[in-house]
């Protein structure tokens, strides 16, 4: 992938980077700019970007297919209707055991859910249907969206928080060091499905009216707040571990000596050191937190049915594991597709921003 | 040293403390949890529900109510469940232990093992196309949620395929212990582990292929092979040694998560009666002690792991001092 | 080079291993699955899998899974035939010698005990161990205790239950073995409330600890062991001597798995690990699972509805409800949520009951049920629809806001933790506009279902179980008459019936389905052998093999 020597920050690269631009003259460059260039010439991690750029915009476009292709929403039941499919008509949800009032006995029979259609009934159904007579595939975009939705915002707030907790711990150490230590260990310790099957039902009847926010049961808010509280730890750490070790540089100590306070330092000096952590970081994070949130739907404390997320269409798929295998391994491969894209992506941005990074994800 | 050991100790009580105070705020502030209500049956009289709301203490304040909990769960260990006054909840958990031990330790040795012979196979090899495979296998593995993992094992082995000579042996989701029948306790949990070592699998070669790779470049390295020393004994006796510091103190983290509980959903999905299906059962009925219990239980691993692997961390790199 | 190559040796030789290993797992296990035939006459231990059971204590357990047991194991001073059909509804003398006499004004019941009752453990079964049955469940706060407020001097010993203390309404002579209880009002339904399990008597004396299986029994078997959440074992009971109504059973041993996983117990069966299971197996498995092994169908009298608050708007409107109740597709719900295995109701009984009278006043109509939403001018009312987080009521739920949504309303769905969902509902500052439930009889009486269920001066502003708040002067006096009705003769079935009919049509309910439970067999076990004992399900003492 990348040829070794020829990307690290070293005065001998200088040459050789400098033969790019048609042996002009050596121009000092930002390490920014050389890690755009280094990213730039990364196809794999510039492809898997595409990836996940694209599964974003298929599902923000979930509603138009809704609207104007499948012509149904993530919630309407069909279980009734009837759909041509290559000519012939079929039910959406039909079969089942039949019941005969003269003999009073039940005549076993298994229950047909229409099978993926593929496009022969325009548009409609091109995923099947399940149990409830759903079109699963508006169901899969719109739970991409929610699915993405919670991923990429608690990521953001996550980021946010491990970040300014992380520069007051590392910055000051001593007893802040040692209570945001603490405070991390509170969390790490606290199982993520306690908390969010806890504060789940917690505000299930009423939802949380209180200090001005408005949060209805079965909101969206509610996963992520828990998620981005409960991975704040994950990017904590590592950020506080490379702060620690940066503030022993002199260019630290003659900031201070030069009577920067505390502020001045950590925005001016800390920050923008740690930034290509904090941005890989951030990458991998919306990956694992795509997963949390599909693990916690699962479960039933992440997105309520019937709002649709790649998590709990697994759990719903699973009813029909053995009749209607599709509906469970249509969401997972949608969530492995997406978190891979994003880990080959955040691998190519750590090479491109930091050859030489020891940081990782802690799970 | 002792005085790490000292410091880490009041810090853990704290932390315990703080998650039985939140734990137990969260579920009294949940509205229809009425403990008594669910004791009296469907048509209670307002004067049996009173009763028994008595009878557990349930109508004392909150702290008492704490307090008493605690002295229960820890002191005349006879804290019985909201669900099922049959059910001592200590017994409970000291029955659920040996599954989920059963379960995380068959993982830790499967991902263990392979993930030293992918993370060493893809340095020995690197530069040939082996190298680009087992890592995009691995970010796979880490790419797949494991419940969703779990449900395809369980497709595959127990359904499609489970009458080929493949599958046949593969008996249905439970848990077998291994004082009853070792070798159903071992068919039995064969899919499990496999299923919950892919994800650690994935990573674990990761890091143990970039610090083998930084590991490489090293001066000692170079001086070993120049001595004639063999690849082998190169890579188990200088650069293994030297890598594993990360991947033992990793180890050691996810390890203590994995018994305290977080194996949940593995344990859910395969139907093994462990610490995590029991915090999750709890978790559906709001059994309140039950959760208590599990919480602390796991809380308690987590953080004695954490503090244990910092000591070694520390041990085994002496560059570093511990916090 | 080298160091590739014997990397490469070393990966092949693990592979190669693992390849055998799983081969020699493979055909080792191979060899246990398939079973002796077992003699036809001799049916040594019967294997049952069972979802979960409360309890094991008579006085407590209040599941139909613990009754399933219990039933066979404490005797009751009335019970059921162990036949099948209708003629299982009928009461029989169990320990008493004799159905009752009772008084003229329905208050007092003169019951006398059989002679020679031994208990499992050698002991003799005397009168007072029934007086002393009914204290324990007050001094124990059992979840049966409402049923037996209405004898005389009840109330009075439940407000300070001790051990010592009296019911004034239970006289008992333990020489001549005569039991007398008073009532304070009359109650219709109180011989089937004395057929409950929590009526059992147990020695006197036994402590209101919970005790799960190691009172003695006066049924065909005992309890060997318990295993709390995983198993219990039942052994026959050798003191037992069998009656004319109540047989000795079949299986010596009943070796039960409690195993929550309907899959896995399923599973079990098909395998030859267990002979029966009655996990609510998933409908788009239950036609793979019948060619496996041996598939009964059972209908218990339950009755699943979707009520709708009358005090609540849009609810309080007739017009509404009876357009919710046009609305529903009850046949397509049957095979959306059952697979088919369940049949549409629009009656507050289940078929099960003689005053059952088919109701139809609703045939499904969605243009008329849109029609009448517009005439009560609730278009775009918003509406909240509760359910519990049971994967079948979310799927009937899930399904019942699509219907609102599809005929003019605004319906949101909302799940609620199984623990904390009749608390909510039951509890008039929820405000709860419309939901999920279902009713199991307790015992087969209408009074169980009209008078709990469905009776406005029983509306309690917590812990409610009448969720649509229903009240109505007229239904309520009828009900309150139908409560003294001694014996359900056709002309009190009658007035049921059409007290039934009444209610319907203020349609504070719409009914939606009687569910069949699939009870499913090892193919060892011959049809012949199977019988369904309508109120506590498979005969168990009746079992062959």
């Amino acid at each position: 992938m990348v040829e070794p020597g020829a990307t690290d920050l070293t005065l001998d690269s200088a040459p050789l980077l400098a033969t790019e631009e048609h042996e002009a003259a050596i121009i000092g460059r930002s390490p920014w700019y050389l890690a755009w260039r280094r990213l730039r010439r990364n196809y794999v991690a510039l492809g898997s970007l595409g990836v996940f750029l694209l599964i974003v915009i298929c599902c923000s476009l979930a509603p138009v297919y809704a609207h104007h292709v499948a012509h149904s929403g993530p919630n309407d039941v069909h279980a009734g209707e009837h759909v041509r499919v290559s000519g012939k008509l079929r039910s959406v949800v039909g079969g089942g055991a039949v019941y005969d009032p003269k003999t009073n006995t039940f005549d076993v029979k298994p229950v047909v859910y229409l099978p993926p259609t593929w496009w022969h009934a325009n548009g409609r159904f091109v995923l099947g249907t399940d149990k409830l007579g759903h079109d699963e595939a508006v169901r899969l975009l719109y739970g991409g969206l929610n699915s993405l939705k919670i991923g990429i915002g608690s990521a953001f707030l996550c980021t946010f928080f491990a970040l300014v907790l992380a520069l007051l711990a590392g910055h000051f150490g001593g007893w802040t060091d040692w209570v945001i230590s603490r405070f991390f260990d509170l969390i790490w310790a606290f199982p993520v499905f306690l908390l969010a099957i806890a504060i789940g039902t917690a505000l299930q009847v009423n939802g949380f009216h209180h200090f001005g926010i408005n949060i209805e049961p079965g909101s969206l808010w509610i996963p992520t707040l828990v998620i981005s509280y409960v991975l704040v730890p994950y990017v904590g750490r590592p950020i506080r571990g490379q702060i620690l070790s940066l503030r022993e540089k002199e260019f630290i100590e003659a900031a201070i000596g030069q009577g920067s306070g505390p502020l001045r330092v950590m925005f001016s000096e800390l920050l923008p050191n740690v930034a290509s952590t904090v941005l890989v970081l951030f990458t991998l994070i919306i990956a694992n937190n795509i997963i949390t949130e599909a693990g916690l739907s699962f479960l039933g404390a992440g997105v309520r049915p019937p709002s649709p997320s790649w998590g709990n269409l697994i759990a719903s798929g699973q009813d029909q594991i053995q009749t209607a295998p599709w509906l469970c391994l249509v969401p997972g491969i949608a969530i492995v597709l997406t978190v891979l894209s994003l880990n080959v992506f955040g691998d190519g941005l750590r090479d491109a921003l930091d050859p030489r990074a020891k940081v990782r994800l802690e799970h | 040293m002792t005085a790490f050991v000292i410091r880490r100790l009041i810090g853990m009580v704290l932390v315990l403390f703080a998650i039985t105070v939140l734990t137990f705020l969260i579920f009294f502030a949940t509205p229809g949890v009425d403990p008594a209500r669910q004791f009296a049956g469907r048509n209670p009289d307002p004067t049996t529900v009173a009763a028994v709301r008595h009878q557990f203490g349930l109508d004392r304040p909150l702290p008492v109510r704490y307090a008493l909990m605690m002295k229960r769960l820890f002191i005349s260990r006879d804290l019985v469940s909201y669900g099922n006054q049959a059910l001592e909840v200590v017994p409970a958990i000291k029955a659920a232990t040996p599954v989920t031990l059963s379960l995380v330790t068959g993982a830790a040795v499967l991902w263990i093992v392979f993930s030293i012979l992918t993370g060493v196979l893809a340095v020995v090899f690197k530069g040939t196309l082996v190298d680009p495979l087992l890592m995009i296998l691995a970010l796979i593995g880490i790419s797949m949620p494991v419940f969703w993992l779990g449900e395809v094992a369980n497709l595959i082995t127990l359904d499609r395929w489970h009458d080929t000579f493949l599958f046949s042996w593969v008996p249905p989701n439970g848990y077998v212990p291994l004082t009853q029948n070792p070798w159903q306790w071992f068919l039995h949990l064969i899919i499990p582990w496999i299923t919950l070592s892919v994800l650690y699998i994935g990573f674990y070669a990761r890091v143990l292929r970039a610090d083998l790779l930084e590991v490489q470049s090293e001066d000692f390295v170079r001086t070993a092979r120049a001595k004639g020393l063999s690849p082998e004994r190169v890579m188990v006796r200088h650069m293994l040694r030297n890598s594993m510091i990360t991947f033992v103190s990793l180890f050691g983290l996810d390890f203590g998560v994995l018994v305290g509980g977080g194996a949940l959903l593995t344990e859910v999905v395969f139907g093994l009666p462990g610490v995590g299906k029991l915090t999750y059962d709890s978790l559906q009925t709001l059994d309140l002690p039950v959760i208590m219990a599990t919480v602390i239980y796991g809380a308690f691993f987590i953080t004695i792991m954490s503090a244990v692997v910092d000591v070694v961390y520390a041990r085994l790199d002496p560059r570093i001092r511990p916090t | 080079m080298t160091g590739k190559r014997r990397w490469g040796w070393l990966l092949g030789v693990v592979a190669i291993a693992a390849g055998l290993a799983m081969m020699a797992a493979a055909f080792s296990a191979a060899g246990t699955k398939s079973r002796a035939p077992s003699n036809p006459q001799a049916f040594p231990k019967l294997r049952a899998v069972l979802d979960t059971i409360d309890y094991l204590d008579p006085q407590q357990a209040y599941t139909g899974q613990s009754w399933w047991a219990m039933w066979n194991v404490y005797e009751t001073l009335l019970t059921y035939r162990h036949v099948e059909g209708a003629a299982g509804y009928k009461l029989v003398p169990g320990l008493a010698q004799s159905l009752p006499t009772i008084s003229k004004n329905g208050k007092v019941y003169h019951f006398k005990l059989r002679k020679g009752l031994k208990y499992s453990n050698g002991h003799k079964v005397v009168a007072s161990d029934f007086k002393w049955a009914i204290k324990r469940g007050f001094l124990a706060t059992g979840q049966g205790v409402g049923f037996y407020t209405d004898i005389a001097g009840a109330k009075a010993y439940a407000a300070h239950p001790t051990p010592n203390g009296n019911i004034s309404g239970i006289i008992t002579n333990n020489k001549t073995g005569s039991i007398t209880i008073k009532l304070a009002t009359p109650r219709g339904d109180f011989l089937t409330i004395l057929a409950l399990i929590f009526a059992a008597p147990v020695p006197g004396g036994t402590s209101p600890d919970i005790q799960n299986g190691t009172i003695p029994s006066t049924g065909p078997y005992r309890f060997k062991s318990y295993d709390p959440n995983h198993s219990f074992v039942m052994v026959r009971n050798k003191y037992f001597k069998p009656t004319k109504y109540i047989p000795r059973g079949n299986p010596n041993e009943v070796d039960v798995s409690l195993v929550g996983d309907a899959d896995t117990a399923t599973q079990m069966v098909i395998n030859g690990q267990a002979d029966y299971s009655n996990a609510a197996i998933p409908p788009d498995r239950i036609a793979n699972a019948q060619s496996k092994g041996r598939l009964k169908l059972r209908t218990n009298a339950n009755t699943y509805y979707f009520w709708m608050n009358i005090n609540e708007s849009p609810f309080n409107k007739l017009k509404v409800r009876q357009a919710v109740n046009y609305a529903i597709d009850r046949g397509k719900m049957q095979t959306l949520i059952w697979g088919g295995l369940g049949k549409p109701t629009q009656n507050v009984l289940p078929p099960t009951y003689p005053s059952y009278r088919k109701l139809n006043l609703y045939p499904h109509n969605v243009t008329k049920a849109k029609t009448l939403i517009n005439q009560a001018g609730a278009n775009g009312a918003k509406v909240t629809v509760w359910t519990r987080n049971v994967s079948d009521a979310v799927d009937s739920a899930t399904y019942y806001t699509s219907v609102l949504n599809s005929i003019g309303l605004n319906a949101t769905l909302n799940i609620l933790p199984k623990a904390t969902y009749y608390t909510t509902i039951g509890n008039v500052a929820t405000h709860a506009q419309t939901g999920w439930a279902r009713w199991l009889e307790d015992y087969p009486h209408p009074l169980d279902w009209f008078d709990v269920l469905l009776n406005g001066n029983r509306i309690t502003d917590q812990d409610n179980n009448n969720y649509a708040w229903y009240t109505n002067k007229t239904t309520n006096k009828e009900i309150e008459a139908l409560k003294k009705a001694q014996v359900l003769t056709p002309a009190v079935n009658a007035r049921w019936a059409k007290v039934e009919k009444q209610i319907m049509m203020q349609a504070p309910w719409a009914p939606w389905s009687n569910r069949t439970f699939p009870e499913f067999f090892n193919k060892s076990i011959p049809a012949k052998c199977i019988h369904v004992q309508n109120l506590y399900g498979i005969d168990l003492a009746r079992l062959c093999k």
